[in-house]
């Protein structure tokens, strides 16, 4: 109907302009931050691409212990393919990213045949097994001290145009584009038929074999999809580092993408979106501005406790328990403040 | 609604109102900051860039503390002469985590924003991302680690701790002093700290005719029950247990459970770190003879001519008296030690800018270490002369108190044994030319 197309139109209108403010926001950002503030957006931004990956995979109602070390396995690819190969660092990281993909698809034959917990620890025992082939080869891997001097990101000369990718604000740009482009492939799987399969899955596992839908196949795709996505996160964390190490990829660095999944929520696309930015911007900015360095560890700890205590559906909760509150006072009737689960 | 409910909302709603505007007001103080703030004319600036919080804290935390006691004997005594002005010092700590990715965000800070002239670094795993940022901006950083050395690092050094080396002379001691002691077993954590240091043991025993009962174990970093590993360490009934380089995390549940599990033998490690909490949690008597390389400050064998650390026994007298004596670690003087030297070196090149600093430092061949003059040493194992290698003490534990029992020559011994750390290192993948 016209007045259902007008309707449209303009929410299209409205979601695209958001869309370019964003990107507004996002592109003067690093100019209004001081240089170690624009290093720390760029490992934020790469994170953001970590996490975003992870709640693919948690579609399905799976939730990896593994994931990092995914991103590892991309990291090392990229890195020894550049360095060790001379293969072109672009190219490389999108063959890290194959790499995180094949390994991922390999792993989802044992894996996939646990549920639940179950699945939870057989990724952390797969995880540990590749960050220990990793320590236990020197030659390729360099052991427990990892790759050092990778390859970086070649720099722009062209004419007038120099971009050294050393410099953080170029870093910054370069990352943006990979994990906006990321982001949206992302997001259209989301709202593909592949992507309410997930959905399906995870609420309804055995109605959805009995329509025909095959779990097996769709939960490998969310683990492959996912990690090649972690494995492009990690060749972009290592061609800017410049170092890897099995420590960089272990448990407890798991720890923190659970955590920015949990306090953002994982019901939204944006939800561990807005974990990783606050939580990055409260631990590495924040709290160091204040001069509490040596208590972040504790101050974290506390916002994952009451985060979970008071906001149990994440950040991406609030605006939605805003709004019923503000109906609240003006007297209308009283929202329902329902959240996604 | 009951008022119980009631009440609870408001509570709830005050929490998030709070919430906002606190987080809010701190992302504006955050956001506030100035970008740049140089120190003025009259202090110098050093960075530490080091684990604050973490498993490996222990070897950065106190090392900071260490370095606010000597910037106030500095500063009280009017500063560091450099080209006849004096200035003040004010060390700007920056938590890395042990990360090489915050180790380069905080390099970066510390030269771009706050101006720093001089980094301090515990190493490791940390170097490797701020390798390029030294590089690109030629600025002057130091290593607890030598193994982090290599030719490409040039304004890296290691003027302190030469990590693991000093540990031969440890098991030479042994040797000569308790040659009734013929086996030995060694476990380490599987990183970058770990495998070096095996390899240094190794050597020494190797050197010393001790042999090994069993391969090195190594245990995960993550490892928190260490019974099935001291139950493995202990099945040959060894004569000595080496606990090699492991971190404090670790030191402390290992000889706990050499402990429990009825051990009577010789421990030799490379830290003991908060000793007194081991002894606490075993007891004097299990710890008598534990040797180990770092010593207490109040030891009067400090107070020998030859020892350049300024006033180490009241420097400890004041660490204790601030943080307590129990808070002493391995590293508590190495950074303060570190910056003698730098005072030293920039006092002689009349200027603190990074270039002239180390010129003026390795300008001789020679250094004043800690423990006595030392030579600019390395290049067979690292590739380079960028650590400062002389005398180190071997310490024990006598009578629940740590004792220097002899300072023994580095360059003596491996004049007579490189050959077999060259063998170790090179079978462990240790090499400078073997790394990554």
């Amino acid at each position: 109907m016209p007045a259902a197309g007008a309707g449209g139109a303009v929410r299209r209108l409205a979601w695209r302009l958001r869309l370019v403010f964003l990107f507004a926001a996002l592109a003067a950002l690093p100019y209004l931050l001081s240089y170690s503030q624009q290093e720390i957006a760029v490992l934020l931004v790469i994170n953001v691409l970590l996490v975003s990956s992870y709640r693919l995979l948690t579609l399905t109602g799976e939730w990896s212990l593994g994931h990092v070390v995914i991103m590892g396995v991309g990291a090392y690819a990229s890195a020894l393919l550049a360095k060790q190969l001379g293969v072109p660092v672009p190219l490389s990281t999108l063959l890290g990213g194959g790499a995180a993909a094949a390994v991922a698809a390999i792993l989802s034959f044992p894996l996939f045949r646990m549920k639940g917990f179950y699945f939870l620890i057989g990724s952390f025992a797969a995880g540990e097994i590749i960050r220990l082939i990793w320590k236990r080869f020197t030659d390729p891997f360099g052991g427990p001290k990892g790759l050092k001097r990778i390859d970086p990101f070649p720099d722009i000369e062209a004419g007038f145009l120099s971009i050294d990718f050393y410099e953080p604000v170029n870093y910054y740009f370069l990352a943006l584009v990979v994990v906006s482009a990321s982001l949206f492939v992302l997001y259209r799987i989301e709202r593909s038929r592949i992507g309410l399969t997930f959905h399906a899955i995870h609420w309804q596992d055995r109605l959805a074999e009995s329509v025909g839908v095959d779990t097996f196949r769709y939960r490998t795709l969310a683990f492959v999809i996912a990690s090649f996505f972690a494995g492009i996160a990690g060749g972009l964390y290592a061609h800017y580092v410049g170092a890897v190490n099995p420590t960089r990829f272990s448990v407890d660095q798991m720890v923190y993408v659970l955590v920015w999944a949990v306090v953002g929520g994982t019901a939204t696309f944006h939800g561990p979106i807005l974990g990783v930015v606050a939580l990055t911007v409260v631990n590495e900015i924040v709290l160091r501005a204040l001069g509490l360095d040596t208590v972040r560890p504790l101050i974290y700890g506390a916002i994952l406790i009451l985060s979970v205590l008071y906001l149990p559906n994440g950040l991406e909760s609030l605006g939605t328990r805003l709004r019923a509150r503000l109906q609240h006072w003006r007297g209308g009737p009283a929202a329902t403040g329902s959240e996604p689960a | 609604m009951s008022r119980k409910s009631l009440d609870r909302k408001i509570s709830r709603r005050k929490f998030l109102g709070t919430t906002a505007v606190s987080g809010a007001t701190l992302a504006a103080m955050g956001a506030g900051l100035p970008r740049v703030s140089f120190a003025d004319g009259h202090t110098i600036r050093i960075g530490f860039l080091a684990p604050l919080t973490g498993p490996v804290a222990a070897w950065g935390k106190p090392g900071l503390d260490g370095c606010l006691i000597w910037a106030d004997w500095i500063n009280a005594k009017g500063g560091v002469d450099i080209g006849g002005k004096s200035y003040n010092i004010e060390f700007i700590g920056y938590d890395n985590e042990y990360d090489a990715a915050k180790a380069r965000t905080g390099a970066t800070k510390l030269i771009k924003e706050d101006g720093v002239k001089f980094i301090m670094m515990l190493g490791g795993d940390t170097w490797p991302g701020v390798q390029k940022v030294a590089e690109r901006e030629g600025m002057l950083f130091s290593t607890l680690l030598p193994s982090d050395l290599s030719p490409d690092s040039t304004t890296l050094v290691a003027p302190c701790e030469v990590h693991p080396i000093y540990n031969v002379t440890g098991v030479e001691w042994l040797a000569e002093n308790r040659p009734e002691l013929k086996t030995a077993v060694i476990c380490a954590q599987d990183d970058a700290l770990g495998k070096p240091s095996v390899a240094t043991y190794l050597a020494a025993f190797e050197a010393a005719g001790i042999e090994m009962q069993d391969e090195p174990l190594f245990f995960d970093p993550a490892t928190t029950d260490f019974a099935p590993v001291m139950t493995k360490l202990l099945a040959g009934n060894p004569d000595i247990l080496c606990l090699d380089t492991c971190y404090a995390d670790y030191v402390h549940p290992l000889c706990e459970q050499a402990f429990q599990q009825g051990y009577k033998g010789q421990i030799i490690s490379c830290t003991a770190d908060f000793y007194q909490k081991i002894i606490e949690k075993t007891s004097a008597e299990f710890m008598e003879g534990f040797i180990f390389q770092f010593p207490d400050f109040d030891d009067p064998a400090l107070n020998s001519e030859g020892v350049n650390f300024v006033n180490p026994n009241e420097f400890y007298a004041e660490y204790a008296k601030r943080y307590g004596a129990s808070e002493w670690s391995a590293v508590s003087w190495e950074y303060a030690s570190i910056m003698d030297l730098w005072a030293d070196a920039a006092g002689k090149a009349g200027s603190a800018e990074p270039a002239a600093v180390l010129e003026a430092m390795k300008a001789g061949g020679t250094g004043k270490h800690a423990f006595g003059t030392a030579d600019w040493w390395g290049t067979e194992l690292f590739g380079i002369d960028n650590a400062l290698v002389g005398n180190w003490p071997v310490v024990a534990i006598e009578g629940g108190k740590a004792t220097i029992k002899e300072f023994r020559s580095i360059p003596a011994w491996w004049d007579k044994h490189k050959d077999l750390m060259v063998k170790h290192m090179t079978a462990l993948g240790q090499m400078w030319n073997q790394r990554g």
